[in-house]
């Protein structure tokens, strides 16, 4: 899923004092998973400003909302005349959503109250993870499984660097487990050591991001 | 602040419920604008209670709840504690003093202390605004 | 030959290279280059000069090169993967080609949060691997890394990393296995405090006959006092200093005699690694203390350098 954590107060609260009128919109997806951005949040968060901007004449008025996927038009139908009634909308979905709204709702001024940080998935309780960075081209095939591009710190596809000590990464070793060490692991648990000797040519980086802004069209799904 | 300044309590009823029971036995009763609510278990208590007493007008929040090994729940006073400090940053940033939230937690053995802390809480937060 | 480099023709004979390491100024204070280079003259075959070293930014690796190449010293520029995509990589060769550079050291290099622009974006968009695979097809082949003809020719000596002290263990010949298949030709190591443990990755070296492909230069460093012994055991990932080395250094005092005692430990390191087989010379980095090289090299009873003059 998509992990995000949400915005410092300090940093929403700079974004949002111009304003009198706000609508706070999460997305029930990925970002309520994560409890940065689902309806809870979004609760905390509008009491939050309230009390923050208790004092002020006329009150601040903020309009809680969630939504489905906000990455969906469909799902945000819904918001049409809230969106038109606030002055601005704070939006606690992903970058996605965000910019879901931004074009299904030219007009509205959206501000993102969330930090999308990655895809990932949740290592045990309040601790998620990055898994993948959306290269393109999946190789997990060829590394027992253990993505080398996402979870090396340098993205290394032909074997540790020389910073990899008692299976952690020399990077963050409190937090970072060395990718190689694991993918050496699991390719010895496998029997299949001997793919360690094959050199890995160099990537194609033209299907990740660095090829321009990625698009998907099924011609099966279009007419 | 609002003009009906209150002190609420969210206390777990294991401890700080019997705590209290045993309070009113002797006598002793809240202060005034001291609202007790009490909870199942710390475990119970929720983050955004504690910002809806304060938007409510409350000028402090207390949170009892169990001795982290005596939690009938086993983690429930440390997940308590957890919110806690939480909402505390929360606070800080929203510009309201830490300290009108605090932890405490908490024996059902305890009803002086409890009774000394509502007291002091009280004199701190709402007896200054008084006449 | 594949570069006529004067460290492939050292090392083709058969003697005992002795390569150094000069870490260029931060900044273009040319005149630093100057003294460090005056401190090395004569006392070992080539002078590796880093590139950013620990990802802190200095003058660049290409540009010392050349200052030592028109003042008659052997450099091997060091290539990392850390700054540069295959294109500029591969122009940065060619310039320092034309330069007169003759050895080049390809590596991954230090990830960017050591140094001193830790928000900057990295880029490995290679890693040392398939560096040294591209720099040996441009050479042997003759193509780029995008297949193109290479216009001239690219007589590089070509060298490789290998740190027999990081894990997982078993991964280290391994890696040193592929750069030699990639086609490195010389090899230069972390630097070695453990002797038991780099004993045994050369004796795997040996077994699998790596040291008849590839020339192996171990890696020292001169200590300067006990602190910086400890230093490295705190903050350097990948390799730690004995206890025993440590006692010496603590016995030793401190100031000039402790430098004394850094030297005479270096020394002796390189005598017991000299006897190992497959190791035919040796890298001396001594950080910030490029004067310690002649003392260590001259202690070690290897000088006079062997001179190619014919």
């Amino acid at each position: 899923m998509i992990v995000a954590e949400r915005k410092p107060l300090s940093e929403i609260i700079a974004k949002v004092e111009g304003y009198n009128r706000l609508l706070i919109v999460g997305c029930n997806t990925c970002v309520a998973v994560c409890q940065a951005g689902g309806e809870k949040e979004v609760a905390m968060l509008a009491a939050a400003l309230r009390l923050r901007f208790r004092d002020r004449q006329p009150a601040m008025e903020i309009i809680e909302r969630s939504v489905e996927r906000q990455c969906e038009e469909e799902f945000n139908q819904v918001l049409a005349e809230d969106i038109a009634h606030a002055e601005a909308v704070l939006s606690m979905a992903c970058g996605v959503g965000v910019q879901t709204l931004v074009e299904q709702f030219p007009d509205a001024i959206v501000l993102p109250a969330v930090n999308t940080k990655f895809m990932g998935r949740p290592e045990e309780r309040g601790v998620w993870s990055e898994r993948c960075i959306g290269c393109g081209n999946c190789v997990l095939d060829k590394f027992g499984g253990i993505c080398p591009i996402t979870r090396c710190a340098k993205s290394l596809l032909n074997g540790p660097c020389g910073g990899s000590e008692n299976g952690r990464c020399e990077v963050d070793p409190e937090n970072l487990e060395c990718a190689w060490q694991l993918i050496y692991d699991r390719l010895a648990r496998l029997g299949q050591l001997d793919r360690l000797l094959e050199i890995e040519p160099p990537k194609d980086w033209s299907t990740a991001r660095y090829g321009g802004p990625r698009k998907i069209v099924r011609k099966d799904m279009v007419l | 602040m609002g003009d009906h300044q209150k002190i609420v309590v969210m206390a777990c009823k294991h401890s700080a419920g019997e705590a209290l029971r045993e309070l009113q036995r002797e006598g002793w009763a809240l202060p005034d604008g001291v609202e007790w609510v009490e909870l199942p278990c710390g475990g119970s208590l929720d983050e955004l209670h504690i910002l809806r007493a304060f938007e409510a007008g409350a000028a402090a929040v207390l949170v009892l709840a169990c001795y982290h090994g005596a939690c009938r729940s086993l983690d429930g006073s440390r997940w308590a504690e957890k919110r806690v400090q939480a909402i505390q940053e929360m606070l800080a940033e929203i510009g309201i003093e830490q300290d009108r939230l605090e932890f405490r937690n908490i024996a059902p053995t305890m009803p002086a202390d409890l009774a000394s802390w509502v007291e002091a809480l009280h004199r701190r937060v709402l007896a200054p605004a008084g006449e | 030959m594949k570069s006529g480099s004067k460290l492939e023709r050292i090392l083709a004979s058969g003697a005992f290279a002795v390569t150094a390491e000069l870490g260029p100024p931060k900044g273009p204070d040319v005149s630093v280059v100057m003294r460090k280079m005056e401190l090395l003259r004569g006392v070992c075959d080539a002078i590796n000069v880093t590139d950013n070293q620990t990802a802190i930014v200095r003058l660049s690796s290409a540009a010392t090169c050349a200052l030592l190449h028109q003042n008659g010293l052997e450099p091997v520029m060091q290539m990392t993967c850390r700054d540069r995509n295959r294109l500029a990589i591969q122009s940065d060769i060619f310039g320092a080609v034309a330069l007169g550079i003759r050895n080049l050291l390809c590596l991954t290099g230090d990830h960017q949060v050591f140094g001193n622009h830790p928000t900057a974006k990295n880029v490995y968009d290679l890693d040392s691997i398939q560096l040294i695979q591209m720099v040996a097809r441009m050479r042997d082949e003759s193509v780029t890394a995008g297949g193109d003809p290479v216009e001239g020719e690219v007589p590089l000596f070509i060298g490789g990393a290998a740190n027999p002290f990081g894990d997982p263990f078993e991964m280290r010949v391994i890696r040193l296995a592929k750069k030699v298949a990639a086609g490195v030709d010389f090899i230069q190591t972390q630097c070695i405090f453990d002797l038991p443990r780099f004993r045994e990755w050369m004796k795997r070296v040996v077994d699998q006959g790596l040291h008849e492909k590839v020339y192996i230069l171990a890696g020292v460093m001169p200590l300067k006092s006990v602190g910086a012994a400890r230093y490295i055991n705190r903050n350097v990932p990948g390799f730690s200093v004995p206890n025993s080395i440590i006692k010496r250094m603590r016995a030793a005092g401190k100031g000039k005699k402790a430098r004394e005692e850094g030297i005479k430990i270096c020394a002796e390191m390189i005598q017991e690694l000299r006897e190992i087989e497959g190791v035919r010379g040796v890298h001396i980095m001594a950080v910030e203390w490029e004067e310690a090289i002649r003392p260590i090299v001259e202690r070690a009873g290897l000088l006079p350098r062997p001179s190619l003059e014919d």
